[in-house]
This record gives C-alpha cells, structure tokens and sequence, in this order.
C-alpha cells in the first residue's frame, strides 16, 4: 500500500516536473554556464544576454501571436532588416535636412512603425481573404521585402547616422555613480577609473515594454480571447460572431509590427541598417514558440511562455559566446533543443493520460 | 459540353476548355511568355548559349525541387534540404582535400570516395528527420527545422566559415564540361575540347549539352519513374491525400514516409556533390540563400498543394526553370539582382491564388 503510494507521489512528481520542463532546464543551463562561463554570473553578464537578445524577444513575441492562430508567419526576420534599413535611411534623411538629430530619430521610428505595418496588412489580406496558406503568403512577402530592403541600400549600409542614435541604442536605463548619484538615461560625465554601474540596457527598457504591453492585450482583452478562439475552432469563431478575417489582418500586422520593432532596436544598437540582419532569428523566435508550449495547430500558447523559450535560447547562445566556443554549435544546440523540446510534448500527455 | 447553353449555376463549375488549359498550365504559359519578353528585352538572352546556361544553373534547384515534391505530395515540408545540401558540399570538398594533400591516392579514387561518402552521410538528417516525424509524430515543419539548424551548424564546424578548396584537379572539367564541342568547320569533339586549339579559336568554339543536363536528366527520370510508376510512388500520393484511408489501406506509413525523407535528403547531398563538381570548392549555404524555401516556391508554382495529395515532377521542373529564367533574363536586361526576390515574391502569391480560384482543376 505505503509502497504504491509512493510510487505515485514519485510519479506525480514526474508529471509536474514534465510540465516544468523548460524552466527547468533554464536552471540548469544558467548553472552550467554559471560554472564554466567566465563573467557570465555578473551584473554585466546578465545585461548582455538581454541586451544581445531583443530581436529574440520581439520576434518570438511576434510569432506567438501568429501561431496561436494556426498559422506561420516566416517574414519576420525579413521585416526586420528591412525596418532597420528603413529607419536608417530616413533617419540619415532627416537629419540631412537640418532636422536635430533627436527629433528625426523620433519621427524616423513612427514613421518606420507605420511603414512596417505594410507588410503585415498584405500577409494578412492574402492568409485571411484570398485564403492563401500563411507559410506561402509569408514566404513570398520575405522575398519581396528582401529585394526591397537591397533596393534600397544598393550594397552600401546606411552610414552617418546622428551618434545620439548611439547613445540610444547603446545607452543604459539608470546609471548610479556609487555613494554619489543617481541618473536615468543620462550618463553622467565621470573621471576615468570611477566605477560607474549601468543598470538595464535602454533597448532591453523598450522591448519588455512592448512585450507586457501584448502579453496583457493577449491574456486579458476581448482581441485575445478572440485570437485563441480562432486558433482553437476557426469554424466557431465564425459561428461566434467573431470577424474573422479583419481579426487574422489584425494578427499579421501586429507580428509585423514586432519584427518592425526589432528591426529599430538594431538600428539603434549597431548604428546601421542591414537587408538579412534578422535572418537566422527566425529559427530562434519559432523554437523558442514551440518550446513555451504552443501548437503549431493553433489554440496553445503565451507570451509569457514564450518568453521562457526565448530565455532558453538566449542564454544558450551568451552563455556558448562567453565560453569562447565558435557560433557554429549554436545552431546545432537550437536544433537540438527544439527536436527535444517537441519530443517531450509529445511523451509527456501519454505519462498524463495513464495516471489518470 | 455546350458552355454557352449551360445554366449559369454549372457555367461557374464548368468552365470553357480554354480557360481550364491555360489556368491549369499557367506556369508553363508564362514561361513561354516571360521568354518572349526577354527576347526583346536582353541582347544574347535567345541564343543557345544562354539556354544551356540556365538550365546548367538550374541544376541543384531541380534536385532540391524533386526532393520537395516527393515530401509535400506525402503532406509534409523539408526545410533542412539547403543546409543538407551545404553539408554534403562542404564534407565531400573537405574528404577531397584531405586526401589530395596527403597524396592518399589518385584524383579518380579520391573524388569517387569523397562523393559516395558524402552521400552516404547526407542520408542521416533525411532519417533522423523520417524517424522523428513517422515515429514520434513530430510535425514535419519542427523536425526539419531543428535539422536545418544542426546540419547548418556542423556545415560550418567542418569548414569553419571558409568554403573548402584545393581539391584534386579534373573535378571542374567534369561538372563544367560539355557533351559535344564543335570548332565550326575545323574540329569536332565528345566530352574535352579539341586537341591543339588554340586560345584565339577558343571564342568560336561552340559547346553543345552541358554534362549537368544529362545528369540531372538521368536522376529525374528515375525519380518521375517512382513517382508515376511504381507502388511507391502510388502510396505516396495515398498518403498525402489521406493518412487515415492509406493506414486502413494497409500501407506502412510510417516506413514509407521515413523512406520518404530519407530520399529528400539523398537528394540534397547529391545536389551538394554536384555543387563541388560545378564550382570546384566546396560551399556552405549562407542564410540569405533560402535553397529551401525556393525549392518550394518551385514546387508550388508546379501546382503541388502544401496540404499533400497534389504535384507532380515536371510540374516542379517547370517551377525552378521559371525562377531560374526570371533571374537570367532580369540580370541580361540590365535590371538590379535584387528585383528577383520581388519577382519571386509575387509570382508564389499569383500562383497560390490561381490555385485558390480554380480549385476544381487540379
């Protein structure tokens, strides 16, 4: 009896462990490279892998949206570049004509953010009204935005753009000389040798303030709910009352606008625009997806889920950087964690069933 | 059938003939008509010379298209085809050098052994991607996802960023040559140019049926033969068009789609070899390349349908040679490389369309 009993809670543990599985093996990796990463357990470390990983964030965030309504949206790391070219260029525009430098980085990213939504509204029209598979719509759409963005720089990166852009992009949320003061977004001027501390990246401020802003739009509003109803019975939702196809529109220009966003967020940390900045994002924002537990049938899945993944995945690819290992075996680790991270989904539901 | 008398519901359901043809080969039609177009638009685009080219080029995307036919007619999609193909490139490059420096053997022996191994190797991802999706019903798109990113990644340790040169000599000839060389009135040649020509005549000379041509010729038809006439091929397209029905049909699924894969990523290393006798060095696949992803456009454009059941080989074929002849006549009308990636963008969205209008004709 005691010994069945046992067996159970062992097994009930399992099960809950199973469920846990990425958080924890986000423990677990954070230990190893804990261990063996020089410099990764340190307030700087710590920054780096955020500040290095917003593209992650945003697109992983981006692609959640599309994937819980069943769908794929393969564009986004295209958008991306083509963002960040976009911004570039206008910027350099701007600034060229006189316009000081803060005011044309602000009106370069809104009208970035609106030009970004283009691409968007097209994969949505093609998925939602012509009915055209998203994994083809999205891919023909990463093509043309491909060519557009190469159009537009003509092989040569956008130079010359205001170093307040640096600053930016590079700067820090709070900077506190110790014992001395304290500033926001201002990096006091300092004698060289006085150990300044810069807490949280500005990019890092702007990216998880966009990503709240649509977990909670996801989780808590009416938009949501109708999302996930779309992605869990499609025939439902239009049974339900639920605009479909305006909806589906709404979801492709709201991944697009991520990917926009990301796109402005490399702009301003390496001072350039480049047509394939994002491209090998794409697998990392789909894998990290799927290894937060969503379907790609549609119906499952979080922001914040997702965001496990991303973290997952992001302080695999520090934590490997900061080893000094070379960036070919990041992609090898990728794969295998997202065929693992599947595998597990896949045996984990037969563990639930038979305890039941 | 009367289509002028019929009633208007079923004129809707029956269209004329013409209509059917036409939406039906669309690809075809527009192959003939963008040729015409560059006709007039590029100097040297209508010349033998030029044909022979692009199909030369074509080469590995019509080995990738096949391979994508095969695994979308069964309902599923590879995208691990292009870093497979980089993998097979780079590795027999790599067993090829390694060799030749080490003088192991002859240039024959070590270019044969390079390439059986490497193809040997690249049959790997097609299984391990079969055995996870058939086995562990892993959806096609993970699997071959999570091997796009290790074949990619072991690509890269192998040649370390480089492409991969100093391979045995010879190789080039092979993969470059030409069936038939013709020195007008003078000299006449199989497989090597003339003997004793000289460097001024080299210009005149006129090459005839690249040897990409007939290789690739020679692995489509087998694989068209599998496809059309074979037992396999059948269950392939039973498979595609319903799971449920070829299980009950007493098909082996899932031994059938893990050959499947594995024949997909025979494919792309076959295609890789074949790069390293085109260019001479072995070569990683960049990001920005999407071998995959065009691969698939080329099989989409043949009329295949992403939701299995549908496609066929020269349909396909007829896809890549349609992206391949875009690209061509764009650069010899002197239009920027980068209008080919919109060209492409737009041709996928009309054909997906076409498909969605005329749903009843394929």
């Amino acid at each position: 009896m005691k010994d069945s009993s046992s067996a159970r809670n062992y097994k009930r543990f399992l099960i809950s462990a199973g469920r846990q599985w990425a958080l924890i093996f986000l423990v677990l990796e954070t230990l190893v490279f804990i261990i063996f990463a020089r410099g990764f357990f340190s307030l700087k470390g710590l920054q780096i892998i955020f500040f290095f990983s917003t593209a992650i964030f945003l697109l992983g965030t981006a692609e959640t949206f599309v994937i819980i309504t069943g769908g794929i949206d393969l564009s986004v790391g295209f958008i991306m570049g083509f963002a960040s070219i976009v911004s570039a260029k206008l910027i350099v525009i701007l600034s060229n004509m006189g316009i000081s430098p803060g005011l044309s980085i602000l009106i370069g990213i809104i009208i970035t953010l609106l030009v970004g939504l283009i691409p968007g509204y097209i994969n949505g029209t093609l998925v939602a009204r012509l009915k055209v598979p998203s994994f083809i719509a999205t891919f023909s759409m990463l093509s043309i935005t491909y060519g557009i963005s190469e159009l537009l720089i003509q092989g040569v990166p956008a130079k010359n753009l205001p170093y307040l852009a640096n600053n930016i992009g590079n700067g820090y949320f709070i900077y506190i000389l110790p014992g001395k003061l304290v500033t926001l977004f201002k990096k006091p001027a300092i004698v060289r040798g006085e150990p300044l501390i810069e807490i949280i990246p500005n990019v890092v401020v702007f990216t998880f303030l966009f990503v709240f802003i649509f977990s909670f739009i996801l989780k808590r509003t009416k938009f949501g709910q109708h999302t996930y109803a779309i992605g869990g019975n499609i025939e439902a939702a239009v049974r339900a009352g639920i605009n479909v196809k305006s909806h589906l529109i709404k979801i492709y220009m709201v991944s697009s606008f991520f990917s926009t966003l990301a796109g402005i967020m490399y702009m301003l940390k390496y001072v350039t625009g480049k047509g394939d900045a994002g491209a090998t994002f794409l697998l990392d924002a789909i894998v990290a997806v799927v290894i937060g537990g969503a379907s790609l049938y549609g119906g499952i899945g979080t922001v914040g889920k997702t965001i496990l993944g991303c973290l997952i995945i992001a302080v695999l690819e520090t934590g490997l950087r900061m080893m000094g290992v070379p960036t070919f075996e990041k992609y090898i680790a990728v794969g295998i964690v997202l065929i693992f991270a599947v595998l597990i989904d896949q045996f984990f539901p037969e563990l639930i069933h038979k305890e039941d | 059938m009367a289509s002028n008398t019929a009633i208007p519901v079923s004129a809707g359901k029956e269209r004329s003939e013409i209509v059917i043809i036409f939406a039906r080969n669309w690809a075809l039609f527009f192959l003939i008509f963008l040729t015409a177009v560059f006709s007039f638009t590029g100097k040297g685009f209508f010349s033998l010379k030029n044909f022979q080219n692009i199909l030369y080029l074509s080469t590995i995307f019509l080995l990738l298209a096949t391979a994508e036919t095969y695994v979308i007619i069964s309902g599923g999609i590879d995208l691990s085809v292009g870093f497979v193909m980089g993998l097979s490139s780079v590795l027999s490059a790599k067993i090829m050098q390694i060799m030749h420096e080490a003088l192991i053997a002859g240039p024959v022996t070590i270019i044969i052994l390079g390439t059986l191994i490497a193809i040997g190797v690249s049959l790997m991802p097609g299984l391990i991607n079969g055995v996870l999706i058939a086995r562990y019903n892993v959806p096609p798109f993970i699997a071959t996802l999570g091997m796009w990113g290790i074949a990619n990644g072991i690509t890269l340790k192998i040649c370390q960023g480089f492409p991969v040169s100093y391979l045995p000599p010879g190789l080039v000839e092979l993969g470059n040559g030409y069936i038939v060389y013709i020195l007008p009135g003078k000299a006449f040649s199989f497989f090597h140019k003339p003997f004793g020509i000289e460097d001024s005549q080299i210009r005149e000379l006129i090459r005839i049926i690249p040897n990409a041509i007939i290789f690739f010729v020679v692995v489509l038809s087998i694989f068209w033969f599998i496809l059309n006439k074979t037992k396999f091929g059948q269950h392939n397209y039973a498979i595609g068009g319903s799971k449920d029905a070829a299980v009950r049909a007493g098909i082996n699924v899932k031994k059938h789609l893990i050959i499947v894969y594995t024949l997909s990523s025979f494919l792309a290393g076959l295609a890789g070899v074949f790069n390293v006798f085109q260019t001479g060095i072995g070569n990683f696949t960049p990001f920005s390349a999407m071998y995959e992803l065009f691969a698939i456009a080329a099989v989409v454009i043949g009329g295949a349908s992403l939701m299995g059941g549908k496609g066929r080989i020269i349909g396909s074929c007829i896809g890549v040679i349609l992206l391949r002849l875009i690209a061509n006549g764009l650069s010899i009308a002197g239009v920027e490389p980068f209008y080919r990636f919109i060209a492409v963008g737009l041709i996928l969205i009309i054909a997906v369309v076409i498909d969605q209008l005329f749903p009843d004709l394929f």
